[in-house]
């Protein structure tokens, strides 16, 4: 069978229930966030070891810092990757659930050693040796389900190479114990990019934290200092591992000249460029460590999406394009999600203002008139959700039922 | 059809089963665990009763690191496990519901960022604003349960849908609302058990008691209210579900779903009485006796939804069955029965995919992979295995299986058989050699 009619066979005949590009743009959104604090999950655990073993005082608090970030990055990871791994089965179901198909039993070993990983970032934040242990061994986990998650992407770019890997001996290949693609280069083009995040977390902490009396603005500018330092080695290192990843595209897609590709690599040297300012001129980098973060996290949307056209132009190769997905507009349920994401993210802005506000200040934080009043529309915004659905709910009910 | 996984002995099935029970521990605290919380809490701020925080801040860190770390780890393995046992059904049910699973997210996010920091800032927030975060927590994470119910019902009785193909006509689907108000209302019975686990460990005294005793009240409400929405539920199911539950249920199932209520009520009981006779132990064997019920409820579910995936439409095995011209998919089944399972099907090798004298029974293997091995195993023992089922039936040459497979589709729990003469020769072939 050839490979544009296998695709053809694989595509899931439900179509779609809106336009293509929106769920690309929310795949590509929710792609760069989850990428984002799957960096700072493994950089923050990574700085926590150092931390451990230099073993100072200042560097002990960092360690302490460090691996409880590690546990909330971890928890946003996850919940971040959610929506992607959504996506990527609406858009590119024949790709995704071939390669899973084909290494299903590392499939579901990924969830296992997640697991194994995350518990042990937890038993990490007991400290001593034990805890150094467990660090050691939640960082060694991490970058296997890198590995893993790496291979299944790569496998799915690999159409025209599925039958081989499953039947090419004849019979088929059942068990899911093979992983059959796997690129160092794009995989530590994933990786480094761990040291930019943990450097920025120095940053973001020193610059934090700072406005609190009670810290020692000394150490917090040490911090910030190394943190720049880090952010900026990390990502001159990100770049130069991006062009050798180049070389391994094949050079037929011509993607150094995409325009996508072109707009990635601009933001990318002048974040390196803005980076290097901070860490070899600056005496206070912390003061520009929000502008550090936000362009550090333009860069990863513009890498995100490049990363999108690459494989666009991948699998344009075999005649596939998700402009060609049918497309029957389900407006109730399109409008249900784009309500919800637009109270829910107004919900999650309150949270998350609180948090930022409450560790600001030393001792009881007691938010002022606006963000308590943003709290009392936070509960009426759910209720108000509750009340519309289930009111529809119960038309659509009865409505059933001829009432 | 995608390559197929087999898992020796158990099924791809089984291996998500296994997961989706586990994942119900810590699912089912994270909807239920916060309104006790959070009532106790009030009572703390309210009422001027400290002696009840220790227990609040407890129990939130409980829920932290075990809905978080093993129940979001395990709701996403819920996922893979789905696409290894079943992608064609898990694809189908994405292409239809991307929307509902995306406004779930929305509130899994509010969920996640909401406890850690409902966690972390008992000494931080302001005690109103505390309690309100921890309303905003419990809200969300009980609208992802409304939201995924949803989903959850469409699996067994899609409605309208197969007719309109619309959103809503599924989701809105007649075992909606019951099955919403049985989970609603068992929850608070989960997060009494729970809360009991973590109560056990705090010093003995009236505090301690007061939780004990609130959680046996809790629980024992949870289960009275349920016990009548499961009656509403079960009648809000088809009669073919009912029969073939009837018919599916084992006596093992049916006693679990009898008698883990029984015995947890009388547990609660026995707490709200004497809440001082509250122990660890004995707290995690009804943690047990909880997911006994729970497992029995969920197994009985998906049984009774055999042999779909999505009713009237997909079969287990994957297979589009059922037209649905609402949105413009036409069943495999009539293409399939003149062209060939072996002959279609993407991932089969090459050398398969005509039968011949020489490879049939390798062919009719390959034709219970596709067919048959999303629910039974081909090996001589474990999971509903073929050969053994071959010989309960009692019939031995190919020509009589054969004969059989062209009357499967009699059986309420079993899809037809899918494909054409030459398949079935084959798959015949193959079940009379595994069941000698």
């Amino acid at each position: 069978m050839e490979t544009a009619a296998l695709i053809q066979t694989l595509s899931d005949p439900l179509g779609l229930p809106f336009y293509p590009q929106v769920f690309a743009a929310l795949m590509v959104l929710t792609f760069a966030l989850h990428i984002a604090f799957v960096n700072l999950a493994v950089g923050t655990t990574a700085l926590a070891l150092w931390g451990f073993v230099r073993g100072t005082p200042e560097w002990k608090t960092l360690a302490g810092a460090s691996a409880k970030a590690a546990t909330a990055s971890v928890s946003g990871a996850i919940v971040l990757g959610v929506a992607p791994l959504l996506f990527v089965q609406t858009l590119y179901d024949p790709f995704w659930y071939a390669s899973n198909l084909l290494s299903a039993a590392w499939v579901i070993g990924f969830v296992f050693v997640m697991m194994a990983a995350y518990g042990a970032s937890y038993l990490f934040l007991g400290g001593g040796r034990a805890g150094a242990a467990f660090g050691a061994a939640a960082l060694l986990l991490y970058l296997g389900a890198g590995s893993l998650m790496h291979a299944f992407s790569m496998q799915a770019l690999a159409p025209e190479k599925w039958l081989g890997w499953y039947a090419g001996a004849g019979t088929a290949a059942t068990s899911g114990t093979a992983l059959h693609a796997f690129e160092p280069l794009r995989f530590l083009h994933f990786l480094v990019p761990a040291g930019t995040a943990a450097g920025l977390y120095l940053l973001l902490r020193a610059w934090y934290l700072r406005a609190r009396p009670d810290m020692d603005r000394e150490a917090l500018g040490r911090s910030a200092k190394l943190g720049a330092g880090l952010a900026f080695w990390a990502t001159a290192a990100q770049a130069l591992v991006g062009f050798a990843w180049l070389l391994t595209v094949p050079q037929a897609l011509a993607f150094y000249a995409h325009p996508a590709f072109l707009a990635a690599l601009a933001a990318g040297l002048a974040l390196v460029a803005y980076l290097g300012k901070l860490a070899l001129l600056d005496a206070d980098p912390a003061g520009a460590a929000v502008p550090a973060a936000g362009g550090t996290l333009g860069v990863i949307l513009a890498m995100a999406a490049a990363r999108e056209a690459l494989r666009g132009a991948l699998l344009g190769r075999f005649g596939f394009s998700i402009a060609a997905h049918r497309v029957t507009v389900d407006w109730g349920s399109t409008a249900l999600f784009l309500a919800t994401f637009a109270l829910g993210g107004s919900v999650l802005a309150w949270v998350l203002t609180l948090a930022f506000q409450a560790g600001r200040v030393e001792g009881r934080f007691t938010p002022g008139p606006r963000v308590a009043a943003w709290g009392r529309v936070s509960l009426g915004l759910l209720a108000g959700w509750l009340l519309v659905v289930a009111g529809y709910g119960l038309s659509v009910t009865l409505r059933a039922r001829g009432l | 059809m995608y390559p197929i996984w087999e898992v020796p002995h158990l099924t791809a099935g089984m291996v998500l089963g296994l997961i989706a029970t586990f994942h119900i521990l810590p699912s089912h605290l994270s909807v239920s665990a916060m309104w006790l919380n959070v009532w106790l809490e009030r009572k703390a701020v309210l009422e001027g009763r400290p002696e009840l925080m220790p227990f609040v801040r407890r129990y939130a860190k409980f829920i932290l690191v075990f809905c978080y770390v093993f129940g979001s780890l395990s709701g996403v393995g819920i996922w893979f496990a789905a696409t290894a046992a079943s992608p064609r059904g898990i694809s189908a049910l994405i292409h239809n519901f991307v929307w509902g699973w995306a406004t779930e997210w929305v509130f899994f996010l509010i969920e996640v960022s909401g406890i850690f920091v409902y966690a972390y800032t008992f000494d931080k927030l302001d005690e109103r604003t505390h309690l309100r975060l921890g309303l905003v927590f419990a809200a969300a994470s009980w609208l992802t349960m409304v939201v995924i119910v949803g989903i959850l019902t469409f699996m067994m009785t899609p409605g309208a849908w197969n007719t309109t193909g619309a959103f809503f006509d599924g989701f809105f689907n007649q075992s909606y609302w019951p099955q919403l108000f049985f989970r609603t209302t068992s929850m608070f019975s989960i997060a009494a058990v729970y809360a009991v686990v973590v109560a056990a460990r705090e010093p003995a005294g009236p505090a301690r008691d007061f939780v004990v005793r609130a959680a046996g009240l809790w629980g024992l409400a949870g289960l009275a209210l349920a016990a009548p929405c499961l009656l509403w539920y079960r009648a809000s199911l088809p009669e073919a579900v009912r029969g073939t539950l009837d018919a599916l249920l084992t006596p093992g199932l049916k006693a679990a779903m009898l008698w883990a209520p029984v015995v947890t009520a009388l547990y609660f009981a026995g707490l709200a009485w004497r809440p001082r006779a509250a122990r660890f132990v004995p707290a995690l064997a009804a943690v047990a006796v909880l997911f006994a019920g729970i497992f029995a409820f969920e197994r009985a579910r998906e049984l009774g939804r055999k042999p779909w995936v999505l009713p009237g439409y997909m079969v287990s095995s994957g297979f589009v069955v059922g037209d649905l011209p609402a949105k413009g998919a036409a069943a495999q089944l009539p293409r399939l029965a003149s062209e060939g399972v072996l002959a279609s099907a993407p991932f089969v090798p090459a050398g398969l995919r005509t039968v011949t004298d020489l490879n049939r029974v390798e062919a009719g293997r390959m034709v219970a992979l596709l067919e048959c091995s999303a629910c039974h195993t081909l090996d001589k023992a474990g999971v509903r295995p073929l050969p053994a089922l071959v010989r309960r039936v009692g019939l031995s040459t190919p020509e009589d299986l054969a004969a059989w497979l062209d009357g499967l589709g009699a059986y309420p729990y079993m899809p037809p058989f899918i494909g054409n003469d030459a398949d079935k020769r084959a798959l015949a072939a193959f079940l009379a050699k595994a069941a000698e």
